[in-house]
């Protein structure tokens, strides 16, 4: 991905960092009536109530910075922003203030098999994924074989994608999405990818990438996997930072918030 | 550049958007070509026995307003849903957003190429002829391109907030269509309305097709000049309203 903000990052270097969020806040008007079409936008001018929203901040002023080769966890509640966060590292997203700034090529794996198109084959789906990773079609044939190896699903390369079970379609997915070959990557709770043995084989990749220098950016609720993976981690809450330090210390600030949470709850259930 | 680094992405959309228009046949191509071909021979009928047309080759002349025309009409008319269609990768990954309205407009550029062409052998065969000016097609199909892509991307962002865009457009195309010198000649439009008529961008560049084409001759330089800086303005204007939308595509879709 080449987004002017990553380019910039390029030139500067960023200090040996992958990822710098300067300041950077998101908040989301939600219309009492959403409008869409122009006719409503007039409607609403003419009754005077045209206007009217609800603010929700998601992000409010976060800065902090993930070093190269770093694994980096973001951890939190529902609802405390941590996705918006990740879809605003990864551009979908603009901030309101603030500033991303990115060094290398980067990969966001919110979702996975986005662009997928049923109807193709699953040789086409693998090279129309690749396409929209950014990947030129030279670059996909050289990866061609090693997708197909690494997803299992060789034998069913000519077969329409809606013939796909669920587990196969991901899989197919994560395979292609892992050879874009990128230097950091955002991932939103997607390693919990097919069966058991798949996921061991995702683990071990996902493991083999952070191993080879590359800079993840992980979202999740599994305690177990970001203790496992990540040196450092940010726990966030209403769209602020809790804490960010060491993964030990950040995951017991954590558990420390949600006992008190439920300790608090269970104290007025008591009264 | 997105345009070179995304250049893979470009090809399959638009090889996909035409295999979807063509329902993967040529049989599905020429019925596409019957649409300009049944236009042409009704307003040909209508217009050279009732109202008395008098224009030389007059079916050529239909043929070649209506044929032009198309690639506005249907070009803006497709590429206005393009982000609105593809809303996954708006929301789920980061491409640039550009790309979905450039690869719709390129496959109605290819579908637009193709009518021309079937232009030709009826060229010779309604006996008009082919020069060397046929040559300039390329160049003024370019400036053409330009103009629609341009007006496509303001219309693509503008129909993520305003969903009724579609009934507006279609309404504006339909009034376009007798705006433009498409079944009479651009010498009857009464000259103290001629500079408002001239403010339709596509009126120079039929204009422009017509020398080339069917009149054997260079374009005029006024109309030249029109043409390349009416699409000059409609992509700078059309890529500046994009950038600023584009900003909230991911939350409105």
């Amino acid at each position: 991905m080449l987004r002017e903000l990553g380019l910039k990052g390029r030139e500067h270097d960023l200090n040996g960092n992958a990822i710098v969020v300067d300041g950077v806040s998101k908040t989301f008007k939600i219309p009492h009536e959403r409008k869409i079409t122009v006719f409503e936008h007039l409607a609403g001018l003419v009754k005077g109530n045209a206007y009217t929203y609800e603010q929700f901040d998601a992000l409010q002023d976060l800065s902090f910075s993930v070093k190269h080769g770093e694994t980096f966890g973001v951890i939190g509640p529902n609802g405390c922003g941590k996705s918006t966060l990740l879809k605003v590292v990864a551009g979908v997203l603009y901030p309101d203030k603030g500033q991303i700034r990115l060094n290398g090529k980067v990969a966001p794996f919110l979702e996975l098999g986005v662009g997928f198109q049923p109807e193709l084959s699953a040789k086409d789906n693998v090279y129309l994924y690749g396409a929209i990773m950014g990947l030129t079609r030279k670059e996909i044939d050289r990866r061609y074989e090693e997708i197909m190896e690494f997803s299992e699903l060789k034998r069913f390369e000519s077969m329409k994608l809606r013939n796909f079970s669920s587990g196969m379609y991901v899989r197919l997915a994560f395979a292609t999405a892992i050879q874009t070959d990128p230097d950091i990557m955002l991932v939103d709770e997607v390693l919990s990818v097919g069966d058991e043995a798949f996921q061991k084989k995702c683990g071990e990749k996902i493991d083999e990438i952070r191993r080879a220098g590359k800079t993840i950016m992980l979202v999740s609720h599994a305690m177990g996997t970001v203790g496992a993976l990540c040196s450092r981690c940010l726990l966030m809450k209403q769209g602020r930072i809790m804490a960010l330090g060491g993964t030990e210390e950040v995951l017991a600030e954590y558990t420390r918030i949600t006992n008190e949470v439920s300790g608090n709850a269970a104290e007025k259930a008591e009264q | 550049m997105w345009i070179v680094e995304y250049r893979e992405l470009i090809k399959i959309l638009t090889i996909s958007d035409l295999k979807v228009k063509y329902q993967s046949s040529v049989l599905g191509f020429a019925w596409s070509l019957l649409n300009p071909l049944l236009m042409m021979l009704v307003l040909y009928l209508v217009f050279s026995n009732i109202f008395k047309a008098t224009q030389d080759s007059f079916a050529l002349y239909l043929l070649i307003g209506i044929v032009s025309w198309r690639f506005m009409a249907n070009g803006t008319t497709s590429a206005m849903t393009s982000i609105v269609g593809k809303s996954s990768l708006v929301t789920k990954i980061y491409i640039p957003r550009q790309i979905l309205v450039l690869s719709s407009v390129l496959s109605s550029f290819i579908s637009s190429i193709l009518e021309f062409l079937v232009l030709v052998p009826l060229l010779l065969i309604l006996g008009a002829g082919i020069s060397p000016y046929i040559l300039l097609f390329p160049v003024i199909h370019i400036i053409y391109f330009m103009m629609v892509y341009g007006i496509s991307l303001a219309l693509a962002a503008l129909y993520v907030y305003y969903r009724d865009l579609s009934q507006i457009w279609d309404l504006l195309m339909q009034m376009g269509f007798f705006l433009s010198p498409i079944v009479y000649p651009l010498s009857t439009v009464p000259d103290q309305y001629l500079g408002y008529y001239m403010l339709n961008p596509v009126t120079a560049l039929i204009q422009m097709y017509r020398s080339t084409l069917l009149y054997h001759s260079l374009p005029s330089a006024s109309e030249a000049i029109l043409a390349l800086s009416a699409s000059a303005a409609m992509m700078i204007l059309g890529s500046l309203l994009f950038k600023k939308l584009e900003r909230r595509f991911a939350e409105e879709i």
